[in-house]
């Protein structure tokens, strides 16, 4: 590790605060969930998996056959049928598997989807290819807890489809609702599937077509060509997409808020989030518990992204040669299977946002398929209802700070990363990308823990801890971006400076940064708005003290505390929208690239 | 083994044309070498070849049926590409034998093939290893190896030793034009390398833009370039341009800024007519200090003189002129110098200029 006192400070200072805001309050919750009545013990994980409300799993082994006797004891059905309406709610298996049994599935739906979608835009040229490829990623402007708002309206026993396909079409049998975990998976499968389908995608298109074409010699084609060639060497970036989603599904906090009432909160989250009481700073030893397993779940896909996934870099190996991306003309009909497959995806997925945005602009809203009567007057109540307008201002700002602190550390990290080998460096760049893997609700918990008894305390001012906590876990984007940058920028630049007569700081100011920055600015803007639309710290530490509170706090106490409180919800939920699609289009431009590179993993 | 013909194809990518009206035979058993500078359409005509790209116009035959219409798998070709294209999740193993499988051949007969194909290519005991874990020039085998193991009628192969380092890509010249011998089987060499083209292959088509040039053996194309795009890829050589003005037979007599010349046609049986505008070309072997009685002379002011054990390579000017000459390594010659050097009218080649 070089000794320049550039290096050295930015090591000290990003080091400094993954430390800080990451390390310390993890430990604390981890330190916690071992800790009772004054020593060490696993008490609290050993009540937790005794509680079948958490764990209804009992095991024994029978005296007379030498075996584990498994239990589980399950509440409800998958569906069930009341008069006129299937409601479909999934089956409660207790917190802990609800949480991965959710987010498996949500995994394997957003992979399929994810995964079909990208073989057909890697593989198939036919006419609007591009604009479609383009619409299928839509969904990815939207968080969970946003989508959630607008498909719960869009889905409910009256909503817009129950109306169209049950009262006036009479396609279907019975009016559909989709209820508890039911609805958590189908909303975070049709926000989440993107992220497959850009991992997937960017990766089939950088399969050298030698690879195909040799198989294709050999006689391999269709199926067995997808099998046993292109799904394979797709797998790198298909894991990195899956597994992305699995830990975004396991940390979600948003949808079982908005779907509460059946079995959505009985979810790993929901049921962490309850157990801290904002207003005192106490958190149940229990809720600490359940933590660690969530930090657990969420840290193991981490560590088989970073190891096993990054092992198998396929494309590596390819050296030499040119190639054109590998398509092929499809006829009419395969085009038709194609439209038909994409824009029925692309109709559910789409759902959610045109709930919201229907939601924001509604007047009232009854048993039709579309509002009643339009009117401006939720936007109107974001400027004219005080605590709102200042939940606005107040992200903005947090938002804004943070997105300096990003831009500043997350490029000295990156800087430090690409150009210093050892072992600091190695760490560095664990922790810069570790924050992907740490629940927003384990990061607010244990802020919450380990700064309540000092002036960092939420209840006084959230408004610090809420800012860096923003910092660290948007980092990643940040980072990435900066790094790929500083990939690209050959380290004889700066050795030409140096070379000159310029010092390590001055050549890193002169000759670096200029090159890199668009980078950093298209990630940056990334980091900004994922700030904005955070959920889970934003809740637990904005509540502490609402008169600090950010947006996505005022949109869950507007919610259910008002009534028809989810217009207004929805008109701060387009608000964090538009951001978003303000960002990634102004993050694009900068960086002339798709946004692959960003929120893949 | 085949014989290969295309007939007239075409192929446009696009406003780029990268084959027009290209026709070609190959006999059954030849090692044959398209060889030409980037962008001259050889790999694409491979690819035609190998029912990889669809050609606009134009037919391939093998030996004399018409395969255009047929997917690469029924042709019975096999490639090696030129980065291999070895499948990295595959075993050495899995790979060679990929072809095997989908011919539903039984395990018996695959494994037996395998180790077959991987002994010609000495890669023995390599089976359990993945891409990954071998050398650039093991690679190329298990690519060769794979390649063989399903018995080609043609084998087509795109630059496959443009990866490898100096050194192992001529012992693999050798062990490649070897294994085709013992097999053979035909072959098409895509290469850019003339020296490989000309120790690799039987025959040599030189293309460029899209087209074929000549078409003959190494030494023909050597010796009697059919014009000065061959000439110039193929080899050093000096060129003097210059004017027809008379013709006793098959030797011309050619006005050029150095002084009437007498030269021969570079392909026997082409006919000058006096006042055409012509290149002579001499290589630089044919060029030598002492003169004999009827010779071409031409005075050169020496610009360097390299060692080049054998013989020394001289570059020098003449008129504006590029001289190459390769001299006997005992001669008297330093830069600066003037001296006169000589070339028999059977040595300086008339060209046409298009």
């Amino acid at each position: 590790m070089s000794r320049d006192p550039l290096i050295l400070g930015m090591l000290a200072v990003s080091l400094g605060l993954f430390t800080a805001v990451l390390l310390i309050p993890m430990f604390e919750i981890v330190a916690n969930a071992f800790w009772y009545q004054g020593s060490p013990s696993t008490y609290w994980l050993e009540y937790v998996l005794r509680d079948p409300f958490y764990f209804p799993v009992s095991a024994w082994v029978d005296g007379r056959v030498p075996f584990l006797h498994l239990e589980i004891t399950t509440v409800g059905s998958p569906y069930t049928i009341r008069g006129d309406t299937l409601i479909i709610s999934g089956v409660d298996y207790g917190v802990i598997l609800n949480t991965l049994m959710v987010a498996v599935t949500v995994t394997l739906i957003s992979t399929a989807i994810g995964v079909t979608l990208a073989f057909f835009f890697s593989r198939y040229s036919f006419p609007g290819a591009n604009a479609l490829r383009t619409a299928m990623m839509v969904p990815i402007l939207t968080t969970p807890f946003v989508g959630a708002v607008g498909l719960r309206r869009m889905i409910s026993i009256h909503g817009t489809l129950n109306t169209i396909f049950y009262d006036y079409l009479h396609l279907l049998p019975y009016r559909v609702v989709f209820d508890g975990l039911a609805a958590v998976i189908l909303v975070q499968s049709l926000v989440f599937y993107p992220i497959v389908m850009i991992n997937a995608y960017a990766t089939m298109v950088s399969i050298d077509p030698t690879m195909e074409e040799q198989a294709e010699i050999f006689g391999s084609s269709g199926f067995k060509l997808f099998r046993t060639i292109t799904l394979p060497l797709a797998m790198p970036g298909i894991e990195a997409g899956s597994l992305l989603v699995f830990i975004l599904s396991l940390e979600d906090l948003g949808t079982p808020i908005v779907f509460q009432g059946s079995n959505a909160e009985k979810l790993l989250t929901y049921q962490i989030f309850t157990k801290i009481f904002s207003q005192t700073g106490l958190i149940l030893p229990e809720g600490t518990a359940l933590a660690f397993y969530l930090l657990f779940f969420s840290m193991v896909a981490f560590f088989v992204i970073r190891k096993y996934v990054a092992l198998k870099q396929y494309a590596m190996l390819s050296r030499g040669g040119t190639w054109r991306p590998r398509t092929r003309r499809i006829g009419a009909a395969r085009t038709i299977l194609v439209y038909a497959v994409s824009l029925t995806i692309l109709f559910f997925a789409l759902l959610p946002h045109i709930g919201v945005i229907l939601l924001s602009v509604a007047d009232t809203w009854g048993p039709s398929p579309i509002p009643e009567s339009f009117s401006l007057k939720n936007f109107r109540f974001i400027v004219e209802d005080h605590l709102t307008f200042s939940s606005v201002r107040n992200s903005l700002i947090y938002s804004t700070v943070a997105t300096l602190i990003i831009m500043v550390v997350g490029s000295g990290a990156a800087y430090v990363v690409s150009r210093e080998g050892g072992r600091w460096s190695e760490i560095l760049n664990y922790l810069a990308t570790m924050p992907i893997a740490v629940p927003g609700i384990v990061v607010a918990a244990g802020l919450f823990y380990t700064y309540s008894a000092t002036p960092l305390n939420p209840v006084i001012n959230p408004a610090y801890l809420l800012t860096l906590a923003y910092s660290v876990r948007r980092m990643p984007f940040t980072v990435r971006s900066a790094f790929a940058g500083m990939l690209q920028t050959h380290v004889n630049l700066e050795e030409a400076a140096w070379n000159l007569g310029a010092s390590r700081t001055r050549a890193f100011f002169n000759v670096v940064v200029p090159l890199v920055l668009p980078n950093v600015i298209g990630g940056a803007m990334l980091s900004f708005v994922y700030c904005m639309s955070e959920v889970s710290t934003s809740l637990v530490l904005g509540g502490a003290n609402p008169a600090f509170a950010p947006i996505t706090w005022k949109m869950a106490d507007i919610l259910y505390s008002l009534g028809g409180g989810q217009f207004p919800t929805a008109a701060l939920g387009v608000l964090l929208m538009s951001l978003q699609l303000a960002a990634i289009v102004g993050s694009n431009v900068l960086l002339k690239q798709r946004v692959s590179a960003l929120v893949g993993a | 083994m085949v014989s290969i013909r295309t007939e007239e194809i075409t192929k446009r990518f696009g406003d780029v044309v990268a084959l027009d009206g290209v026709s070609l035979n190959v006999r059954e058993g030849e090692f044959f070498a398209l060889l030409g500078p980037s962008g001259c359409g050889k790999t694409t005509l491979l690819r035609v070849i190998a029912g990889l790209e669809r050609q606009d116009e134009g037919r391939v035959y093998f030996d004399g049926r018409d395969v255009s219409d047929l997917p690469p798998h029924e042709r019975r070709v096999a490639m090696v590409f030129q980065n291999y294209a070895l499948w990295p999740h595959m075993t050495v193993f899995d790979n060679v034998a990929y072809g095997l499988k989908l011919k539903g051949l039984p395990k018996e007969e695959i494994a037996e093939k395998v180790r077959w194909a991987l002994r010609l290519v000495r890669l023995e005991g390599m089976e359990d290893r993945t891409p990954f874990q071998l050398s650039g020039g093991q690679q190329q085998r298990v690519a060769l190896a794979r390649a063989l193991a399903v018995e080609p009628e043609a084998l087509l192969l795109d630059e496959p030793l443009s990866n490898l380092d100096a050194k192992l890509r001529l012992e693999m010249r050798g062990e490649l034009r070897k294994l085709q011998r013992e097999l053979g089987v035909t072959a098409v060499y895509v290469t850019h390398d003339q020296e490989e083209a000309m120790s690799l292959a039987d025959r040599i088509a030189v293309m460029n833009r899209g087209r074929i040039l000549q078409v003959g053996t190494p030494a023909e194309i050597y010796e009697r370039p059919a014009n000065y795009f061959v000439a110039d890829f193929i080899g050093q050589s000096t060129f003097i341009p210059g004017t027809v003005r008379s013709a006793s037979g098959e030797v011309y007599e050619v006005e050029t800024n150095l002084g009437v010349m007498r030269a021969v046609p570079s392909t026997p049986g082409s006919d000058f007519h006096p006042g055409e505008e012509v290149i002579l070309a001499v290589r630089p072997e044919n060029l030598r200090l002492g003169c004999g009685r009827g010779s071409n002379e031409v005075e050169v002011k020496v610009v360097h003189v390299a060692y080049l054990g054998k013989h020394l390579r001289l570059l020098g000017e003449a008129d504006g002129i590029r001289v190459v000459a390769e001299l006997d390594k005992d001669s008297e010659v330093g830069s600066g110098e003037t001296v006169r050097l000589c070339a028999d009218p059977e040595d300086v080649l008339i060209i046409r200029r298009s």
